[in-house]
């Protein structure tokens, strides 16, 4: 009885410190409850949302072990070169913006198939073979930019950045629009179902008549045009492209999307997971900085908090067995 | 011999050979005496990071933190030299012990807590880069001009006319050799890597093994450190970020040349001698500096793509 009582508490135990963390920031922080503070973390989580929908689909097809299982760490990047080619049309080719969008479109599908090449053609680790993409991915968006700052001054990217739908941020509205169809196509279709059929159990579901390469294949198409949807927000936030945003990026996807792991029943990564992991993250950032902790210290508070969601998963499941 | 067996044995190897070739044709100086020592001196941290990643890689981890012990090794150094003066031997010893602490996180996350090691290696990196920015209040560099010259001489002296980092990439090399292809504690760590069940039921002390190669990994990185900051004779936060790649690369380049594709010291050489000479070569091209990191970062994909397709006709 207490084994169970204490498993079931070691389970809830990462829900239950960020509520306390909220909770302290509520009471040292006057306006942190607040519609203003809420749109705020809103806004900022916006192209974390979207690259983290774009891993969990991979992690969700790919199934959840980090090293041989599916991830995606070249979706920051993609976001990026993306947003340098987009920039670089409007306001150094004078190109319209669907011309400039089909173009980082066509960019990021390329980036996709290599990917889906590499770990199911070649069956590379997924982690080393989007890892050194995303070095690359870099390095090819330098060649675009030249490293140096393009700032665009398109209407529709500043409507993003500063309109509103109905009184709620664009950008907010948008991005949650897209979770909705993320939603429908992974978990209210059949479709969706044998994706996650193959991440669950690869013989399984291949044993079950799936082919589930194909499905592989498109979980890291869909992440690349995740990168792609996140590029035009990465755009309106910075009001153009600038380098080196690609590593934070990275940093709060990976953070997001594993969290997201903790809010799930089963510990596994989830589409809404990732989304709150998201906007928990932000909520963490902005919340830290309205008291004045050292921004410096935000990182050391989130590498804390991951490796305890992850050690009180992994003593959680040694309790259970 | 099919043309596939030659490819999947020595698919590699012939790159190499041609990208030797290439640059040796395209740049009348590549092929030099002076040159090569370059390629040499240039890669011996990296080569020492590498070495460190192949005893993870070898039990069948990864370290994403390597660049944080290094960091930490060139802290810990530079701060006792500067704030204490102590003599530069203690000073490194300080350095080896500062990384191995890092191991010791890693260690104790993975082998007591059982987070996996990518996860666990990835909040070690967190923590360790935001310890790094408030300890040096947002990540301004440590500078200490007047450092011992034994210590700077760690990176700018030479033997007999070696350079020393080479003597001591070198050294590290052959003790790496020794520990991980001809003792018995690296033939455990390669069976931990193989099949850690199996390790276990053969009577290995898995855990253990475990957790020292981990804080050895750290302490081998942090001797990276050492030269690195003796070289700019200063610590720089988050400078050891950028070899993570490189030594992950350079792992699965020498996997893939070792007959059974495993991680292994001498292909983990030669996988940081090819980086290194694709770097040279590029440089000596005379790019412009954005479209050589586009060409190494595609080069570097291309290489191990063919790295692991030549383990795949195997």
């Amino acid at each position: 009885m207490t084994q169970s009582m204490s498993t079931k508490l070691l389970a809830v135990f990462p829900i239950i410190v960020f509520a306390c963390l909220f909770v302290y920031l509520g009471v040292q922080s006057a306006t942190f409850f607040s519609l203003g503070t809420f749109e705020l973390i809103a806004k900022q989580a916006v192209p974390t949302v979207i690259v983290a929908l774009g891993l969990a689909t991979v992690v969700i097809a790919g199934g959840d072990d980090v090293v041989a299982g599916g991830i995606d760490l070249s979706i920051p990047a993609t976001a990026i070169i993306c947003a340098a080619i987009i920039a670089d049309q409007l306001t150094n080719q004078g190109n319209s913006l669907v011309f400039a969008m089909t173009l980082a479109f066509g960019a990021a599908a390329i980036i996709g198939a290599i990917n889906a090449f590499l770990v199911v053609g070649l069956r590379m680790t997924p982690l080393l073979a989007t890892l050194a993409m995303s070095v690359a991915i870099v390095g090819v968006t330098k060649v675009i930019t030249s490293s140096r700052r393009i700032g665009v001054t398109d209407e529709t990217i500043i409507f993003i950045r500063d309109g509103d739908i109905f009184g709620i941020a664009a950008s907010v509205v948008m991005t949650a629009v897209l979770v909705v169809i993320f939603y429908h196509a992974l978990h209210r279709t059949k479709w969706g179902m044998n994706m996650q059929a193959t991440g669950g159990s690869r013989d399984a579901a291949e044993i079950s008549g799936i082919l589930t390469r194909r499905f592989v294949v498109q979980s890291f198409l869909i992440a690349a045009f995740a990168g792609w949807i996140a590029s035009v927000f990465v755009l309106a936030r910075g009001s153009g492209s600038s380098p080196g945003t690609e590593e934070n990026m990275l940093l709060e996807m990976v953070l997001a999307t594993f969290l997201g792991a903790a809010f799930s029943p089963r510990r596994v990564v989830t589409l809404w997971g990732a989304v709150l992991g998201a906007v928990v993250v932000s909520a963490l950032s902005v919340g830290f900085i309205s008291i004045g902790v050292n921004v410096f210290w935000t990182g050391c508070i989130k590498g804390g908090l991951i490796l305890l969601v992850v050690a009180s998963a992994a003593v959680a499941s040694k309790g259970r067995s | 011999m099919t043309l596939k067996s030659i490819f999947a044995r020595f698919g590699l190897i012939i790159i190499i050979v041609m990208f030797f070739s290439f640059f040796s044709y395209i740049s009348p100086v590549f092929l030099t005496f002076d040159n090569q020592v370059n390629i040499i001196e240039a890669s011996a941290i990296v080569l020492i990071l590498a070495l460190g990643m192949t005893l993870i890689v070898a039990m069948g981890g990864i370290d994403l933190s390597i660049g944080i012990a290094f960091d930490f090794g060139a802290a810990f150094a530079v701060v006792a030299l500067k704030d204490f003066g102590v003599a530069w031997y203690v000073a490194c010893l300080v350095g080896v012990m500062g990384g191995a602490l890092i191991g010791l996180l890693n260690a104790v996350l993975i082998v007591i807590l059982k987070i996996s090691p990518f996860m666990a290696t990835l909040g070690t990196f967190f923590v360790g880069s935001s310890v790094e920015r408030v300890f040096t209040n947002g990540g301004g560099p440590i500078s200490y001009r007047r450092m011992p010259q034994e210590y700077r001489d760690l990176a700018v002296g030479d033997v007999f006319g070696i350079p020393t980092e080479v003597i001591i990439a070198a050294a590290v090399c052959v003790v790496y050799f020794i520990v991980l292809e001809r003792s018995i504690f690296g033939k455990r760590i390669h069976a931990i890597g193989l099949q850690k069940d199996a390790a276990n039921v053969a009577g290995i002390p898995v855990r253990r093994y475990m957790f020292i190669a981990f804080i050895l990994a750290s302490a081998t990185c942090a001797i990276g450190g050492l030269i690195g900051s003796a070289n700019i004779r200063m610590f720089t936060p988050l400078a050891g970020f950028s070899y993570l790649l490189d030594a992950i690369a350079a792992v699965f380049i020498g996997a893939a040349i070792h007959p059974k594709g495993r991680p292994n010291v001498i292909g983990t050489i030669v996988g940081v001698l090819f980086l290194g000479m694709i770097g040279n070569g590029l440089n000596l091209m005379g790019l412009d500096f954005n479209l050589k990191a586009a060409l190494s970062g595609l080069i570097l994909v291309g290489a191990l793509a063919l790295a692991v397709a030549q383990q795949r006709f195997r």
